[in-house]
């Protein structure tokens, strides 16, 4: 054996994206998730279909109940992708990158299979929603070109999450603590930042759930900005932003873009020092 | 043809103390060198150097003349390691582990197959369907031991590989490395002076991340040589009859029913006098060095160096 007869970097790649998602299934954690937004996907349409909704049209039920998306899309891209990378600082750290592998390889080949499987869950989360729309409004009634490209967005929101919680994982040594922090920084710390600035006039141009909101908003056209004034023992004035969907593409890619780079680069250089 | 160098390489730690500091050193061809000293002498610095888990401050660290920070993937594409205490991904099954290591060092997986088998058989190896984060520490110690000789690599780097098995396992490991050292390049550091003495022929002593001395096991073992044999005798003998045997025994004192502990010269025809004479006085049952050679070179390089070989 010697380096004329190594597998090429592509060859390597599907090597680790097959590994990768044997991992996800074997670690129970596709099924787990699987298990989790069909039960989501279940209750919501149960609900739409047994006690009525309020949407006036496929569109429009299409438009409420992907509004979850973004919510439902960090957690799973947390947990398939936050410990991409810590899960090789210890003792497999030493088993794995001691071998005939560019790093970069091991990364994209990983990202690959989270994106798949993270796709694939969100994909079910959309055939859920598509049918109870169609089971309201009449199969005739689901507006396909929308779907199709609410679906592109979500492709998109996917790869841009899984690299931002791949550049979480490059941070720590643990992939368990690497995990709760991507989950408490990409939903948690989100959500309450995203529901704080509503009480400002703050565009969170920098969320990622708001960037997620154009999945959604690809149905239902909403003005980019409404400020409300509740009346009370204080005037309180809420103001919403919704992003538009050129901006929402334009902040998901720089996530991508940004978070891999930093995730490769990190990762490139990391030391197991041990 | 195999090779592995290293040329003033240096590793520092936040600006402190090098763990490493311009060590220099080349092997090629096929033998097996032992790096020893004591903890935190820089011994697994140096191989994780060589395998690309850390990068060098300053210099170099070739393997078959491919530079290990500037194309880790062609340096380490005939390697097999075992640096400090690597874990499979515990999901996998021990079939599986040896198997990723086997498809990123070649895609052809046909081969895996038999070449596992016949792992299995050397190195005694757990149900090749157990998932590894089930197996004991040395169970898996094989397995991984199994995953970095898989394609047969020219050069193996080994961390205290025989670090948690028990003493069948060691025995196990020693002998196929005794058997590998034939026609491969293996670098191995160890605590334990036996199991280098019975497996290198060369050795390199670092203590404080300087290299001390390099040498092959036989001229260290001549240039620290033991001054001291112990004999044993299956009937009692007077110590003063051994004293009495010549000038060549300097001393002789009693270290247990029927041993002895006998001062010398060192010399090689010393050692045959004292024993042709120590047979005349009566049934010898053993006669051997009274420590280690390796042993008494390590202790005496590291206490002239400074440091404590306490470890």
């Amino acid at each position: 054996m010697d380096s004329a007869t190594l597998p090429s970097d592509v060859t390597q790649w599907f090597s680790a994206f097959q590994r990768q998602i044997r991992f996800y299934f074997r670690t129970m954690r596709f099924v787990g998730l699987l298990g989790f937004v069909t039960l989501v996907s279940v209750a919501a349409m149960a609900v739409a279909i047994v006690y009525g909704s309020s949407a006036t049209s496929a569109s429009d039920y299409l438009y409420g109940i992907l509004g979850n998306l973004p919510t439902f899309g960090i957690i799973v891209g947390a947990f398939i992708g936050g410990d991409a990378i810590a899960m090789d600082s210890g003792g497999t750290g030493y088993f794995t990158l001691v071998l005939p592998v560019r790093r970069l390889v091991l990364l994209l080949g990983r990202y690959a299979a989270a994106f798949l499987v993270s796709f694939v869950l969100l994909l079910v989360f959309y055939a859920f929603s598509i049918f109870g729309a169609a089971w309201l409004f009449g199969a005739g009634s689901i507006p396909w070109t929308d779907v199709g490209v609410s679906v592109g967005f979500a492709a998109l929101f996917a790869l841009a999450t899984l690299a931002t919680a791949f550049l979480f994982s490059a941070f720590f040594r643990s992939p368990a603590v690497s995990m709760v922090v991507t989950i408490l920084v990409l939903f948690l710390a989100f959500l309450f930042i995203d529901g704080l600035l509503v009480l400002t006039t703050v565009e969170p141009w920098f969320s990622l759930l708001y960037a997620g909101e154009i999945m959604a908003l690809v149905f239902e056209g909403q003005p980019h900005l409404t400020s409300t004034t509740l009346n009370g023992p204080r005037h309180l004035t809420i103001t919403t932003y919704h992003p538009y969907l050129w901006e929402g593409v334009v902040i998901l890619l720089v996530y991508l873009v940004v978070s891999l780079v930093l995730s490769a680069v990190l990762f490139q250089y990391r030391e197991l020092k041990g | 043809m195999t090779s592995l160098s290293v040329d003033g390489l240096t590793k520092r730690y936040n600006h402190g103390r090098p763990a490493l500091e311009d060590a220099t050193f080349r092997y090629e061809g096929a033998g097996a060198i032992g790096y020893l000293g004591p903890n935190g002498a820089g011994k697994t610095t140096t191989l994780k150097l060589l395998t690309h888990l850390l990068r060098p401050t300053q210099g170099r660290a070739r393997i078959n003349e491919i530079d290990v920070t500037e194309d880790p993937k062609h340096a380490l594409a005939d390697v097999g390691a075992v640096i400090e205490t690597p874990e499979p991904y515990p999901s996998q099954t021990v079939r599986e582990a040896i198997e990723m290591v086997a498809e990123f060092r070649s895609g052809d997986l046909a081969r895996a197959g038999s070449e596992i088998r016949d792992l299995n058989e050397k190195l005694e190896l757990p149900p090749l369907d157990q998932r590894t984060g089930r197996l004991s520490k040395g169970q898996r110690q094989r397995v991984v031991i199994a995953a970095a000789l898989i394609r047969d690599p020219r050069v193996i780097i080994l961390d205290e590989p025989t670090n948690g098995l028990d003493p069948k396992e060691r025995i196990l490991i020693r002998n196929l490395l005794r058997e590998l050292k034939k026609d491969h390049l293996i670098l191995m550091s160890s605590h334990l002076m036996q199991e280098v003495t019975e497996i290198c022929d060369q050795v390199i002593f670092i203590n404080q991340g300087k290299i001390l001395l390099r040498d092959s096991v036989e001229h260290v073992a001549t240039r620290f040589q033991t001054r001291s044999v112990d004999a044993e005798f299956a009937t009692p003998i007077v110590v003063d009859r051994i004293r009495a045997l010549g000038p060549v025994v300097k001393d002789a004192v009693v270290v247990g029913e029927r041993r002895f502990r006998i001062t010398f010269d060192g010399s090689n025809d010393a050692r045959a006098e004292i024993l042709k004479g120590l047979v005349s006085l009566g049934p010898v049952l053993s006669y051997s060095n009274s420590s280690l050679m390796l042993e008494d070179a390590y202790l005496s390089l590291i206490a002239a160096n400074g440091g404590s070989a306490g470890s």
